[in-house]
């Protein structure tokens, strides 16, 4: 059980008192992981400080080149926002698929991403849509591709206070194709989720990108078959990319599913995407 | 600076205040204790506990016009926060048109999960008086029910929309 809370509004006061606190500290952005970890007993850090509240993580806005979003956004408003329906709109369409709306509620991108699973709805998005991560720690940024710090279910490459600040998505119109399998329709933790990002020229796909959930240790990118299918007509080369994907991945068997159907699902999945090109 | 810091007193408690059912609030909390624990504590036994996970809804009350599952949210996020319980909807005596939509729909069984059921459709209805039945499926997608089987709930609220914009 946390012995205080401090809660934050601006980046400058956290990083102004950040040190001097005790080294059993921790951020706390909407807490649908971290109170599920307290009340199991996996929690035993000190200090929660409360980071939902500080205006800079909570903004969405653009950029000649870019948009930001930051790490305190809730997951409901992903779904309605007008700049990330416009050029972020796998992250709308995960939403569909995303728990219940009281957790979207409650659910940060943030806390999404630092949870780093491997069937986060959030992570499959971004990596789909080749976003970044932009890291402050103690007022200094760094900004790195966003799968490149994941290592796997709760293990991300961060060092000790470093924030997530929020996610860089580049604007370019590329269309996007989000799919899910679970337990239950439209709710619940994957069995294995897709996620495609591009664009059609000529009946051509251009400049495809595909993320996989619940297939490894975290999210993947599937590059070989996004290089096959650079330059094809999507039906064409549905055979030949359904055949290559399954190569790609390696799943387990869990409680959840066995390696078998998630290989099954994901070319399923990628043979649905191309159809519906 | 508008920076505020929760410290524990004395004895090992914090001070929080908040607004429950119109009704301004002044508490001490625990830091492990859930919105769940401290409405329920405060004798609001109207909210449910089903999972304690997040996973059923039944606990589902309103927090500054969301939909937000209690059993989830660490009490002391609430503060400064205005909270609504099934308490706050009706009575018996005077029930909210929602209450009587799910009577009316026979969409209420053994009853365990309706306040959860109601509160969710009260935060969609206060957003979007004339849901379709896709949205009112979006809405309750949360909310388990072992009793009726889904579809009186979709009627209820249909009903309820319809009560409410008379
Ligand atoms: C019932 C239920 C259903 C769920 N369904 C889904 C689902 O369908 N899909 C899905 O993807 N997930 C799902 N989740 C998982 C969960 O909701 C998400 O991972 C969520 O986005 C976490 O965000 P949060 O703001 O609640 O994180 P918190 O619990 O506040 O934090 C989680 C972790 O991230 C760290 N953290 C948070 N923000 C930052 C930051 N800015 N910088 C550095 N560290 C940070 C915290 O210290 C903590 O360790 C579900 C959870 C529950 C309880
Ligand atoms: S008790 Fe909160 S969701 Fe089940
Ligand atoms: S009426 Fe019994 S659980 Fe819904």
């Amino acid at each position: 059980m946390p012995e205080y809370i401090e809660k934050y509004y601006t980046l400058k006061d956290l990083w102004k008192s950040v040190k001097k606190l005790p080294s059993d500290r921790k951020y706390l952005a909407g807490g649908t992981d971290l109170v599920i970890s307290l009340s199991c007993g996996n929690d035993k850090s000190s200090v929660w400080l409360d980071i939902s509240d500080i205006d800079r993580l909570k903004e969405i806005k653009e950029d000649g080149k870019n948009i930001f979003i930051g790490a305190a956004v809730k997951i409901s408003e992903l779904e309605s926002n007008p700049l990330i329906k416009k050029w972020a709109s796998a992250l709308s369409e995960c939403v569909k698929y995303y728990a219940s709306p009281s957790i979207r509620n409650t659910a940060t991108l943030g806390g999404n991403y630092a949870n780093a699973s491997p069937c986060a709805d959030g992570v499959l998005a971004l990596a789909a849509l080749r976003a970044k991560v932009m890291l402050n720690l103690y007022d200094k940024r760094r900004v790195v591709d966003i799968l490149s710090i994941v290592k796997g279910p709760k293990k991300i490459d961060l060092k000790k206070d470093e924030l997530i600040e929020g996610f860089i998505v580049s604007k370019e119109e590329r269309k996007s194709i989000f799919m899910k399998m679970m337990h239950r329709k439209r709710f619940g933790i994957a069995k294995a989720g897709l996620c495609m990002c591009y664009k059609l020229e000529k009946g051509k796909l251009r400049d495809v990108s595909i993320s996989l959930s619940s297939v490894a240790p975290s999210v993947v990118r599937a590059k070989k078959t996004e290089e096959y299918l650079e330059g094809k007509n999507p039906s064409k080369a549905q055979t030949k990319a359904c055949q290559l994907i399954r190569e790609e991945i390696s799943p387990l068997t869990d409680i959840r599913s066995t390696s078998d159907y998630r290989m099954r699902i994901v070319s399923v999945f990628l043979s649905r995407a191309l159809c519906s090109i | 600076m508008k920076k505020k810091e929760l410290s524990l007193d004395k004895d090992g408690k914090f001070d929080i205040s908040f607004v429950l059912n119109a009704k301004e609030l002044k508490v001490k909390i625990s830091g492990d204790e859930t919105l769940l624990e401290l409405i329920r504590r405060l004798g609001y036994k109207g909210t449910k506990k089903g999972c304690d996970t997040g996973d059923c809804g039944s606990c589902t009350v309103i927090v500054n016009k969301k939909a937000t599952l209690s059993c989830i949210i660490p009490a002391f996020l609430v503060d400064g926060c205005e909270v609504t319980t099934i308490e706050g909807i009706g009575s018996i005596s005077n029930p909210h048109p929602i209450q009587e939509a799910f009577v009316e729909a026979g969409a209420v069984q053994c009853g365990y999960c309706v306040p959860g059921m109601i509160m969710s459709t009260k935060a969609l209805l206060d957003e979007n008086g004339s849901p379709s039945d896709e949205e009112i499926k979006h809405a309750l997608d949360g909310n388990l029910c072992r009793c009726t089987g889904y579809v009186k709930q979709i009627e209820a609220v249909n009903i309820a929309s319809k009560k409410i914009k008379k």
